[in-house]
């Protein structure tokens, strides 16, 4: 894989780079503008001098700041990262979550006082909005910019209400095998009263009643709260996935 | 299975996830490779488990060796 080649590198579209040799394609490059409007790029080649190749072509052309996402576990693509300038920004552990609620010992966990749990059937949107912008206001420092625009219609959402307000969310992507937890976040001034905890138990043992037996998460390193809520019930870390950036 | 520009591409099926970021993948004609995701994949974080139907482009140089660049939705 690492014998030393060179290509002939071609720009079939704006944002993608394909490298030849032989007349097949030995390496791709693409980058893609998210919703937050952060450039990801991605580089597949079979050779490191292809590789390096790519990212020279396609760092000379694209704005800063560039991202790219590696899992950890990966120590050669993530070199070839680093040795491109990339540094890490942020790490998120993957988690699988059980939903058996004896394994979780979330059976018994009730809502505090006051706060009800609204199921995705039951969730009104405008609340959901007055959330979504409440936490945003609030400056979680996790909340990706696409939380509800995007995700809505793809993710279902549970809702603890308090005196008619939505005070906390947590958003599934009911993926077939194993169902995603994208979001969970409770407004600063209900925090440390059980109601993430709540949210999980209602969805978790309702994934449990409908036979799926894991769900997944991925949690910001420094989301201490976070990884003590999904440790907590028992929570294996599976993976890790590095954010690296070029400024 | 197609074989095209972009190199030889068989559909396979996900034995096992292995701790190096690869995976075990057993093709259609009953030969196994080890395999990477794709940056693509990884940048969308389309997450690969076992028993998944994957598209895995074979490197021409090693055929024991590839990339999955596709998972299909089963």
């Amino acid at each position: 894989m690492n014998s030393v080649r060179t290509a002939v590198l071609t720009r079939p579209a704006e944002w993608q780079w394909h490298a030849l040799a032989d007349d097949l394609v030995v390496g791709r490059g693409e980058a893609l503008r998210r919703p937050d409007g952060r450039i990801f790029l991605s580089v597949d080649a079979w050779h490191d001098t292809v590789f390096d190749q790519l990212v020279e072509a396609m760092l000379a052309v694209l704005p800063r700041p560039l991202h790219t996402v590696v899992d950890e576990a990966d120590v050669d693509l993530t070199a070839q990262w680093r040795g491109a300038g990339f540094a890490v920004r942020r790490r998120e552990w993957e988690h699988v979550l059980p939903t058996d609620p004896i394994i979780t010992g979330l059976g018994a966990v009730t809502p505090p006082p006051g706060v009800t749990m609204v199921s995705a059937d039951g969730v009104r949107d405008d609340l959901l909005d007055e959330l979504d912008q409440a936490i945003r206001d609030e400056g979680c420092p996790a909340m990706p910019s696409d939380v509800l625009t995007r995700a809505r219609g793809l993710s279902r959402f549970t809702a603890a209400a308090h005196d008619g307000r939505y005070v906390g969310l947590l958003r599934l992507a009911p993926l077939p095998r194993r169902p995603r937890i994208g979001l969970i976040a409770v407004r600063a001034g209900m925090r440390r009263r059980g109601i993430g905890r709540a949210l999980l138990a209602e969805v978790l043992t309702g994934l449990h009643r409908r036979g799926v037996e894991t769900a997944s998460v991925d949690v910001h390193e420094s989301n201490l709260a976070a990884l003590g809520l999904f440790e907590g019930v028992r929570a294996r870390r599976a993976s890790s996935n590095l954010e690296l950036e070029l400024v | 299975m197609p074989g095209s520009a972009n190199g030889i591409q068989v559909e396979g099926v996900v034995l096992e996830c292995l701790r190096n970021a690869t995976f075990k993948v057993e093709l259609g004609n009953g030969h196994t490779v080890l395999a990477h995701i794709s940056g693509k994949i990884r940048k969308n974080y389309i997450k690969i488990l076992p028993f998944d139907r994957v598209l895995v482009e074979l490197t021409p140089y090693d055929l024991d060796r590839g990339r999955i660049i596709f998972r299909y939705r089963n």
